[in-house]
């Protein structure tokens, strides 16, 4: 009898695994055939990838889903992001709100920043609307993997451009801000460089890799640092304010913040040595050319307004006579405006709403921000446009709009 | 014969047997079925999209800074040697996570089980401080608790300006106080092996005498002579120890200010982040530990304390002989979940500080595979809960009501 | 005066000693009873009176509250109503028409449940509630319409109280049916419809304040309940076992037992146990979004995937609590119910759930309030929580507000302390009040 039960059991048992396993081969199967009809280039070029994860997505049409009136449309896998963009209606920055002068909400709970302004610019430029962002707060830590899934049209949060984030994460648009890592210091300590920390602990702050740099800064120098990592700025500065910590570093944007919320800016110094390099700038994902480049448009076209000296006060509202203005505003020729998809007044509609790079960098981070100067600095312009053989000293360069 | 068999026989779908079979079965499946189904996309996910992975890493010399740790470790990279691997580092980390872990439990374990017995006591005033005391801290996330902590501590004045006590230096980085160090492997690593012997010898003759103890019922002192035994075992391996090697196992050495920044040198330094952390923790657990040694006592029936008056046991005997071995049974189990969380919530370290496993991990993963990294961590703090429960479970098993 | 009892006692009893009644008998009694007593008293007075000092002269002399009152509203329900959120329209009304619900179902739950604690909790939190509407801020910074919404709780209180009564809502099953609607209707208030005039959508990803911890927990829970109940029973879910019979010398029964869902269950608790919330968030913040299909929208917001660790990692708790309230029925429960003729799903479901679940409400009360703690570790992911949103602020304008974080914290602790004391004072009660029935079955 019990065999004979047994037998059945095992019948039963085995059905039951047949339809499961039919189920998974029936899924793996599909998977398998996406992927091998996607990719049938031999190099793992990085657009036939990310076109092959949007059909992908496609495949699994059914889960594509309304959420409560959210439509999540992936209609066709050619669509490009910046039609998902116009049809969402607003563009997804993942960025910050907690860095003075790149990214914070002020009292009236507006996003306000440099990086901000950016993510701001690009929507004027392809929805004509500065309010149609959806800002995404993350960590340090989930830069990389957001911006690689796609999820946010820009990465826009005092990212480091470097050659592998360059080869991993997304497209570099352009260098918006020099930084650099530097050091805080209280002057009663009396030292002028950081060479002379020996003995020191230093405050520094968890997520980038600054933690790294300083420790590569101790090696190399054979410096004897003790060195105190906290998650976050506040308790770093709290920190560093109460003599925990003989010296705070960060970068050097960060520094100089916290060195101008302290009770008495006079009292501290930031040291000479910059030891790292930090060019900042927005980030966009791998696989859409024309987006990259509308990114970098949009970038030019802030840079280019200040060395035009076009300002969101005095925009012309007709040809001046002067061909870069004239080809910068839209009134004659163009630099390429209807082959990214932007109206060709783009550039008035975005200056009017923000202002030119330099108006940015005053609201934000210069004095009308957290104090950087700018004068002599590598953020500022490379030259004065009009007479190029006037040289300004900085390094905010910019392809030609033409 | 065999007709009847079947008339009789159960039909197979109200077999239990069968359908117990099935249900196994299948939701063994669905489930094997459901996490495939999600790796295989994760795999996918991850060639797409060149999502770092793998662990060969962790062979690779890592050069992250650890603020403070308890196992010997070295970031940096000069022209003579190398940084530590990130195999290493992450063991250094997870170090300093297991010796927060342990203290903070101990520290905990004693502070909760004075608060549970305050709140029984007759003392009115000591009762309700002792209820307020777990009202208060019980209710109020533990992040907060530990911002709060920190602002008390950096309250102190800072290093150059520290309080002095003798050899004591108490300021803002942290606690300095006279230590021994370890002069050499040879004469330190003996004495520790003999001074183990010792304590070994010494629990036999605690065993002995409160045997003897229980069986005579006169007074044989059974911890005082066991910590005697201890200690003259203990000098008398430090003198051979010394004759022999010509060297003291271990040499005290004082705390002094050194360099231009006046940093504590010398001595041990219990640095203040980890001053916060454990101040944090244990007084977070203590409050939930408080009120699981209050149920626990109050489980016991009054009788049996109410008997061992009797018996002409004083308060503090009944409690400890009569009432708490009882009590414990109770206790036990919801005290090792403590455990437990005291040793994940220690994963809040990095926000006042302190460099824990999650902290290092959060750091490497700038330069590491995430992904990798985190499972690691996953396991690491697995291992360590796995472990607290076994003990607990060991003791279950011991202290189990038998024959039941 | 008539003595209609005859008391032995009293004739010729002397009133106890002057020294053993009133205030001083109280005092003697229950502070200097000996000298150890005197000496705790002592050292306990002292340190209170400290405290106390201390406390209190920095509550109310040194401390500065300007950032509690410049982030105002946005305690509460985040960036739902700022400019970037719901740029077109005034969306506050829409988190004060969830608390209107709310509160009219705490007045149902009322009129249920007649006196005793239930109403004074309703009581009080309509109370306290309406009581927000007189903030001393500004017309300019907190209108009318927000006043009279917050005022209006009161009255939803009585509708509340007058439907359980006189309507046929009047049973506990019906209510909490209603609630749970309430719970989902008010996330599509929340969440918005797109073309819907008033309800312009607002992203999941503006969601923040106190609402987001209150929503974590309560859904949380809420949704734990049932897989940590799936999930005792796997693990206490006894495995078929089979004899084979092998004809081999004296191997002759081999018994063959393979408890999946055991394990399964066990794997599933032990490791949403062992590992910090932490952690698992983080991780859940790298490996979810690779692991479900792209533009899944759990991939897109997340809220909700924190929303789904915190509740898987609830239901392990759950799971234990729920497995210890079943291992405590006596075996005798079960077997009289299989005797009866019960099926075993019957019995769990008839027999052994009702009773165990009401052995561990206080174990469950104490699991939300941890959840609810735990709430605030979201801010690792991004997700702007009671905490978050205050601390971004604080950084972000650290010029203006650096410094002001013990300030905000307090407060914060504060809010939450009111919460978590009065739940914790719920459960001890439900503790008390089912120990006395264990008493009085005992």
């Amino acid at each position: 009898m019990l065999s004979k039960l047994f037998r059945k059991k095992i019948v039963l048992a085995s059905l039951a695994f047949a339809l499961l396993a039919g189920l998974l081969a029936s899924c793996s199967g599909d998977d398998a055939t996406t992927g091998g009809a996607e990719t049938p280039e031999p190099g793992p070029t990085t657009t036939a990838e990310s076109a092959s994860a949007t059909t992908e997505a496609v495949t699994e049409g059914t889960e594509a889903v309304t959420e409560g009136g959210e439509a999540v449309e992936l209609t066709q896998s050619a669509e490009s992001r910046l039609q998902r963009v116009r049809e969402r209606g607003n563009l997804i920055c993942a960025g910050r709100n907690d860095v003075p002068g790149f990214g914070f909400q002020n009292d009236e709970g507006r996003l306000v920043g440099f990086d901000v302004d950016l993510c701001r610019a690009i929507a004027t430029a392809v929805l004509g609307d500065p309010n149609a962002i959806e800002p995404r707060f993350i960590t340090a830590a989930e830069r990389g993997p957001t911006i690689q899934s796609g999820d946010v049209d820009a990465l826009i949060r005092t990212v480091t451009w470097t050659t592998s984030r360059d080869a991993q994460w997304g497209n570099f648009a352009q260098t918006m801000f020099y930084d650099g890592q530097g050091f805080l210091v209280s002057n009663d300590l009396g030292i002028s460089s950081a060479l002379e920390l020996e003995g020191a602990s230093v405050c520094v702050t968890q997520g980038t890799t600054t933690e790294l740099n300083l420790q590569d800064f101790i090696s190399q120098n054979n410096l004897d640092i003790q060195v105190v990592t906290f998650e976050e700025t506040d308790a770093a500065k709290a920190s560093y304010e109460a003599g925990q910590c003989d010296s705070y570093t960060s970068d050097r944007s960060n520094v100089a913040a916290i060195r101008f919320s302290t009770d008495n800016p006079e009292d501290h110094v930031i040291l000479p040595e910059t030891i790292s390099e930090e060019p900042l700038g927005p980030v966009v994902p791998h696989g859409d050319e024309q987006w990259f480049d509308i990114v970098k448009t949009v970038m030019s076209i802030l840079i280019y307004a200040e060395a035009y000296g076009i300002e969101s006060g005095n925009v012309p509202t007709e040809a001046t006579g002067d061909p870069k203005v004239d080809r910068l505003l839209g009134f004659d020729s163009s630099f390429g405006q209807s082959d990214l998809g932007l109206e060709q007044t783009v550039a008035q509609d975005i200056i009017r709403e923000l202002g030119n790079y330099g108006e940015i960098y005053k609201r934000n981070l210069g004095s009308d921000g957290i104090g950087l100067t700018r004068e002599g600095s590598r953020n500022a312009l490379w030259a004065n446009a009009p007479c190029l053989d006037c040289p300004r000293g900085g390094q905010i360069y910019a392809a030609p709009l033409r | 014969m065999a007709f009847e068999e079947q008339a009789q026989a159960i039909p197979f779908w109200r077999n239990t047997q069968v359908l117990r079979w099935t249900a196994q079965i299948v939701s063994g499946l669905a489930a094997v079925g459901l996490v495939t189904w999600l790796a295989i996309r994760m795999i996918n996910a991850i060639q797409d999209r060149n999502v770092p992975v793998g662990f060969g890493f962790l062979s690779r010399s890592y050069g992250g800074p650890i603020g403070h740790h308890f196992l010997p470790y070295n970031p940096s990279t000069t022209a003579a040697d190398t940084a530590d691997s990130f195999l290493y580092s992450l063991l250094v980390a997870a170090g300093n996570t297991v010796v927060v872990s342990v203290i903070g439990v101990v520290l905990a374990t004693i502070l909760g089980t004075l608060i549970g017995v305050g709140r029984l006591s007759g003392n009115w005033l000591v009762s309700k401080l002792s209820l307020s005391y777990v009202e208060f801290f019980r209710n109020v996330p533990l992040l907060i608790q530990l911002f709060f902590w920190l602002t008390v501590i950096l309250a102190l004045p800072p290093v150059r300006s520290g309080i002095q006590i003798g050899d004591l230096f108490i300021n803002n980085a942290g606690i300095s106080f006279p230590w021994p160090s370890p002069t050499g492997v040879a004469p330190t690593v003996s004495w520790l092996v003999l001074a183990f012997l010792s304590l070994v010898a010494a629990y036999f003759v605690y065993r002995r005498r409160s045997r003897l103890e229980i069986r005579t019922g006169q007074p044989f002192y059974p911890i005082v002579s066991g910590c005697i035994a201890a200690l003259i075992l203990g000098a008398t391996a430090w003198i051979l120890v010394t004759a022999i090697t010509n060297s003291v196992p271990f040499d005290i050495t004082y705390p002094a200010p050194e360099g231009r920044f006046g940093r504590i040198s010398g001595g041990a330094t219990v640095p203040a982040a980890l001053i916060v952390l454990l101040i944090g923790l244990v007084m977070y657990t203590a409050a939930f530990i408080a009120e699981i040694v209050r149920a626990g006592i109050q489980s016991v029936r009054k009788g049996q304390r109410e008997a061992a008056r009797s018996l002409g046991l004083n308060q503090f005997r009944s409690l400890r002989y009569v009432v708490f071995p009882q009590a414990l049974r109770v206790i036990v189990p919801p005290l090792i979940s403590q455990f437990l969380n005291l040793t994940k919530n220690s994963s809040l370290a990095v926000a006042i500080g302190y460099s824990d496993l999650l902290s290092v991990a959060k750091t490497m993963t700038q330069i590491g595979p995430a992904l990798s990294i985190f499972i690691l961590v996953m396991l690491i703090y697995l291992v360590i809960s796995l472990a607290y429960s076994l003990i607990g479970n060991l003791y279950n098993r011991t202290t189990a009501i038998k024959g039941r | 005066m008539t003595v209609s009892q005859p008391n032995p006692a009293a004739e010729g009893a002397l009133p106890p000693p002057r020294a053993e009644r009133g205030v001083i008998g109280w005092l003697r009694f229950n502070l200097f009873k000996d000298w150890r007593s005197s000496l705790l008293t002592v050292v306990a007075a002292i340190a209170v009176v400290f405290a106390l000092f201390y406390g209190l002269r920095w509550i109310f002399v040194q401390a500065d509250w300007g950032v509690v009152a410049e982030l105002g509203g946005r305690i509460a329900i985040g960036n739902y109503n700022t400019v970037d959120s719901c740029a077109s329209q005034n969306c506050f009304w829409r988190p004060q028409a969830v608390l209107i619900g709310f509160v009219l179902i705490l007045g149902m739950a009322w009129g249920v449940a007649g006196k005793g604690m239930t109403r004074n909790i309703a009581i009080g939190a309509a109370t306290v509630i309406s009581l927000f509407a007189f903030l001393p801020y500004s017309w300019e910074e907190m209108g009318m319409d927000v006043r009279l919404l917050l005022a209006a709780n009161l009255p939803a209180l009585g509708v509340g109280w007058l439907l359980a009564r006189y309507t046929p809502l009047s049973t506990y099953l019906r209510i909490s049916l209603l609630a749970v609607a309430w719970f989902v209707v008010s996330m599509v208030l929340l969440r918005g419809i797109t073309g819907a005039p008033g309800l312009q959508p607002v992203s999941v990803n503006n969601w923040g304040g106190f609402m987001v911890n209150l929503i974590l927990a309560v859904g949380g829970i809420a949704l734990s309940l049932p897989i940590g109940i799936l999930l005792a029973l796997g693990r206490r879910s006894r495995s078929p076992v089979v004899r084979l019979r092998i004809p081999l010398g004296n191997l002759r029964k081999l018994k063959l037992s393979l408890p999946i869902v055991k394990w399964l269950c066990i794997a599933f608790i032990e490791l949403f146990r062992g590992v910090p919330l932490l952690a698992l968030l983080f991780l859940s913040q790298y490996l979810l979004p690779l692991a479900l299909p792209e533009g899944f929208f759990l991939t897109r917001i997340p809220l909700l995937r924190t929303a789904i660790v915190i509740t898987l990692f609830s239901a392990a708790y759950m799971a234990e609590n729920v497995r210890g309230g079943i291992q405590g029925l006596h075996p005798g429960q079960a077997e009289a119910a299989r005797a009866l003729g019960l099926s075993g799903i019957r019995t769990i479901r008839l027999i052994t759930l009702p009773q165990a679940l009401r052995n561990v409400i206080p174990a469950i009360v104490g699991q939300f309030i941890s959840l609810f703690k735990d709430t605030t570790l979201v801010y690792i992911i991004g997700v702007l929580e009671v905490v978050e949103i205050g601390r971004s602020f604080i950084q972000g304008n650290i010029q203006i507000w650096g410094g002001a974080d013990k300030e905000y914290f307090i407060f914060v602790a504060a809010i939450f302390w009111i919460f978590t004391f009065g739940m914790s004072r719920i459960s001890r009660r439900v503790e008390e009040r089912l120990g006395s029935d264990s008493r009085a079955r005992n």
